[in-house]
């Protein structure tokens, strides 16, 4: 109570800053932990620091860590006394974690489909479900869904992605991408030789831990700090690869705030551009034509003076594949397809 | 090396000073070594003081006529852009001032001959159109017919353009004595007319010079027509052109204005803080956006500006770094972008005639050189400056007003002759 009510005093409302034509878009929140829901697990509590905060910050990783806290709270799960579990566990404690979380920062969409998902399962149960045996099944389609949908489908998409890189290559990459930088080393252990080019983001340079990584394996590596090195590193670069965040409806993708740029560049060199991505991040049911239908904002940089989105959408036409776990013919499908 | 002012780094304002009682040799060395570390850069500053030591080469070299003297500017001119190869800006004062004392030596041989009041009117008019322009207020220069500035000014510059082209390409009729270029079968007789004529340049280069401060109040001149209610103008990193521009629109227009800054400034949030604060005094939003991206932005922007180092005869323009990321982004939503730049920035080379645009910069704020790793086995490479396609520009504004990419070569007829468009090549 105290620490939150010094707290309320001392942080006025961060979204007063927002300029009026990006009012519309959401924000990742500092919420203390004593002013969170009561029933708050205190796995999901800690997660939902650790989101606000961006220390937890790729999609996947969040969606990791989200279904782990789950399991923790299903383990703690006790269905009271006169309640079924498949009627009580979802209205009465699920949402409240979920509401938490998509508090502390807007969830991404492969969060929003792994609940689904989930939520779908638990309906299933028949009411007469005795409680021990919900709870391993829900706990096992967890374990399962972080085994195929995230661990083998990485596996999967870098040996794809890696298969598609030939000998004198000079792959063109944005920031850091977890799915980019294992086909990159695969490739590499599969004794390809090939050079990389980086082009960073001089607000948030993980561009740079890839660059070193790739050095340790003794790739060549280009580094552009900014965008102002695009147009020379495309016209060097035989294939782009961006790892894409999510992938919409309409097969647009939504990728780190400069993957269009990017890609736009890309496409008026005529150099092929493969977008990386689990299935898990595609979006069925939203459409997305330009970046600010859907995209948030940096909370470090949220005013009129200082301003910056996380994320922008490529339009599918500059995407000449996508590369996922699924296999069609060849291993790679194009965005519209999906 | 020229004795510049020791213990802190020189700049143009410090050049300028020490101009004052030396040598010729000493200031144009003077220049080339500011020019080569870069203590000299921009297209402002090079193009002024390049301005100020061809001033001298007029005033203070030797030459008895007019091929001397224009060779003397010439040997300096290739000094320069050699010091400097990519300020391009170096190129075109020299070819100007070429230009400039070719029109004066032909006026001086028609008044020996008393050419007709047609010709000289002609030569009034052909010379420095843009000096007489950015002068007209206050002219020094009195013709029977002065040049009023207009707002379009297509038609009358097409029409001039072309009496150029004729008037160059057949020189029998701008010399009524019918004389070669080199104009050595002609000799001017010495003294008075040297002098007279030493003076007349001198007054044409210094009218480039006020050409060269006045060009960003003009080129803000056309703001209000540009720039309407309700825009969200993006401006890409600006430079003062851009800030005159911007806020002489925000005394006029409500708009918001999006500064973008493609890299980090060492200054933070406080970068462009003047700007800010003064459309913030006209009641103008900003809003400063800090990302190495545009693309997310574009949607709700309706015009992009773009202040450029350069523009290319083929409409092609060299601008900071990320630029052309801007201007791609732009044509995606179809905005239109805007490039800001006074006339002497217009060059006669085409995009492939220029080697390599690009200009890396120091990486040193990116990577820190500490940086082991990093430092070792990578090659950063942090593009200061890069060319923007001519097809992602749709306008160009200049002090004489907007063009199109069309208009551009006409602009150049005016202002370059074609004897002087190969320099420094000669």
């Amino acid at each position: 109570g105290r620490r939150g009510s010094v707290g309320g005093i001392i942080e006025k409302d961060p979204r007063s800053a927002i300029p009026e034509c990006f009012s519309h878009i959401p924000m990742a929140k500092r919420i203390a932990t004593s002013q969170a829901h009561k029933d708050v697990h205190p796995a999901v509590l800690a997660l939902g620091q650790q989101m606000a905060t961006f220390t937890i910050r790729d999609s996947i990783a969040r969606l990791k860590y989200m279904l782990l806290a789950f399991r923790k709270v299903i383990e703690a799960y006790e269905t009271p006394k006169g309640n079924s579990l498949s009627r009580h566990f979802i209205p009465h404690v699920l949402n409240d974690q979920i509401e938490y979380l998509t508090a502390c920062r807007p969830m991404c969409f492969s969060m929003g489909n792994a609940i689904r998902l989930l939520k779908a399962k638990i309906n299933k149960f028949d009411i007469d479900t005795p409680e021990d045996e919900a709870k391993e099944a829900m706990l096992e389609s967890i374990d399962n869904f972080i085994n195929e949908r995230i661990t083998l489908a990485e596996f999967i998409i870098a040996r794809n992605a890696a298969d598609m890189i030939a000998d004198g290559d000079v792959i063109l990459t944005y920031r850091q991408h977890r799915l980019v930088e294992r086909a990159l080393l695969q490739a590499r252990h599969d004794g390809k030789q090939f050079e990389v080019s980086i082009v960073d983001d001089p607000f948030d340079q993980t561009g740079q831990m890839l660059a070193k990584t790739l050095r340790r394996e003794r790739i060549r590596v280009y580094y552009s700090p900014h965008m102002g090195g695009t147009q020379a590193s495309i016209r060097r670069a035989t294939k782009v690869f961006v790892g894409a965040e999510a992938i919409f409806a309409n097969g647009a993708m939504q990728g780190p705030a400069g993957t269009c740029d990017v890609c736009l560049t890309a496409a008026d060199a005529g150099v092929p551009v493969m977008a990386l991505c689990e299935t898990i991040n595609f979006d069925r049911d939203r459409v997305a034509t330009d970046s600010l239908t859907y995209n948030e904002i940096d909370p470090e940089r949220c005013g009129e003076t200082e301003f910056r989105l996380l994320f922008d959408t490529t339009r599918e036409k500059y995407l000449n594949v996508v590369i996922t776990e699924f296999e069609s013919e060849t291993g790679n499908s194009p965005a519209q397809s999906i | 090396m020229a004795p510049l002012l020791a213990g802190y780094a020189p700049n143009l304002e410090k050049f300028l000073k020490t101009l004052k009682g030396q040598s010729l040799e000493a200031s144009t060395e003077g220049l080339i070594a500011l020019l080569k570390r870069r203590q000299i850069r921009g297209a402002e500053a090079c193009a002024f003081a390049t301005a100020r030591v061809l001033l001298q080469v007029v005033a203070k070299s030797k030459w008895t006529d007019v091929d001397q003297l224009l060779a003397n500017v010439q040997k300096v001119g290739a000094r320069l852009t050699h010091a400097a190869p990519r300020e391009l800006v170096i190129g075109n004062i020299v070819r100007r001032v070429l230009g400039l004392i070719r029109d004066e030596a032909s006026e001086e041989r028609n008044a020996d001959n008393e050419g007709s009041l047609m010709d000289s009117v002609s030569d009034l008019q052909t010379l420095q159109p843009s000096a007489a322009t950015a002068t007209s207020s206050g002219s020094q220069r009195p013709g029977p017919n002065p040049i009023k500035p207009t707002l379009t000014p297509a038609a009358s510059f097409v029409s001039k353009s072309l009496f150029n082209l004729l008037s160059v390409v057949d020189p029998a009729e701008s010399f009524t004595t019918g004389s070669p270029v080199t104009g050595s079968s002609t000799p001017i007789q010495q003294n008075s007319s040297a002098t007279a004529l030493k003076s007349e340049v001198i007054d044409g280069i210094e009218e480039i010079m006020d050409e060269l401060s006045q060009a960003d109040d003009q080129i803000a001149g056309f703001a209000d027509v540009q720039i309407h209610p309700g825009d969200h103008i993006l401006a890409y990193q600006p430079t003062a052109t851009v800030e005159k521009f911007l806020v002489r629109a925000a005394s006029k227009r409500h708009f918001t204005a999006l500064i973008a800054s493609g890299t980090p400034s060492p200054k933070g949030p406080e970068a462009y803080a003047s700007l800010k604060k003064k459309l913030a005094a006209a009641g103008v939003r900003t809003v400063h956006v800090m990302s190495g991206s545009y693309a997310a932005y574009l949607p709700k922007v309706s015009k992009v500006i773009l202040p450029a180092h350069a523009v290319l005869a083929n409409g092609a323009i060299i601008a900071d770094g990320g630029a052309a990321c801007v201007a791609r982004a732009a044509r995606e939503y179809s905005k239109p972008v805007i490039v800001l730049s006074g006339v002497y920035k217009l060059c006669p080379e085409n995009s492939s005639e220029v080697e390599d645009p690009i200009e890396l910069g120091d990486s040193s704020a990116y990577v820190p050189f500490t940086d082991g790793p990093l430092v070792d086995g990578v090659d950063v490479e942090s593009a200061v400056s890069e060319l923007v396609p001519a097809d992602l520009v749709d306008m160009y504004i200049t002090n004489l007003g907007p063009h199109t990419r069309d208009h551009l070569d006409d602009i150049l007829a005016d202002h370059y002759k074609v004897e002087d468009i190969d320099f420094p090549l000669q």
